[in-house]
């Protein structure tokens, strides 16, 4: 995977900070893996935006910073990242509305082909993983390393 | 005479994170918090690649 990301630093490889750069400005942005199930293990992926006055969490944000696939390929960085350090499990994505959900499944199409060198993609419907396919609406994303 | 400032990329290729002990962690953040319970109510009920139906 050789994708132009955000330079992004943790303490623990379970948050991450970074900031998206564009027409909006500079928007501090951050990324989070919880465990949400065991056996076997699944991880929550967030990415939320953090309000500059306020400190508060927010994925209602709509950022408009132009720059999504830059976004998308730090966030599959950071589950590389995040793999290397706690093993290859599931980690679950879905967009905070079904809005964003649409956004993140054309960016992960757009990159399928790079993404898919390191990941295995699954796309949600009705509770049910799919291998990703491009051109199909999904709820929600699953990845794990390969 | 003006200087020109070159403005250090924020943009890499390559992937790898910078470790910075000013990293807080968020894993009691409220919103996440809360993000995190919707999920596990969702991927309780989630048929995993190459599992039965639920």
């Amino acid at each position: 995977m050789n994708l132009p990301h955000y330079n992004y630093l943790t303490s623990d490889f379970r948050s991450y900070e970074f900031y998206s750069e564009g027409p909006k400005g500079r928007i501090k942005k951050v990324i989070t893996f919880s465990r949400i199930q065991e056996d076997p293990a699944i991880y929550n992926l967030t990415l939320v935006d953090i309000n500059p006055v306020s400190g508060l969490t927010s994925d209602l944000t709509v950022s408009d910073n132009g720059d999504r696939d830059i976004i998308l390929a730090t966030v599959a960085y950071t589950v590389k990242d995040f793999s290397a350090h706690y093993g290859s499990h599931y980690i679950y994505a879905k967009g905070s509305t079904p809005v964003r959900t649409r956004l993140y499944q054309i960016g992960i199409a757009g990159l399928l082909e790079e993404i898919s060198i390191d990941f295995d993609v699954y796309g949600v419907i009705e509770d049910i993983a799919y291998p990703f396919q491009k051109n199909v609406n999904y709820e929600a994303f699953l990845v794990k390393r390969k | 005479m003006s200087t020109i400032k070159k403005a250090k990329s924020n943009i890499s290729y390559g992937g790898g994170a910078i470790v910075s002990s000013d990293v807080k962690s968020y894993a009691n953040d409220p919103f996440i918090v809360k993000k995190n319970e919707e999920a596990r109510i969702a991927v309780s009920k989630l048929t995993l690649p190459g599992t039965k139906k639920k």
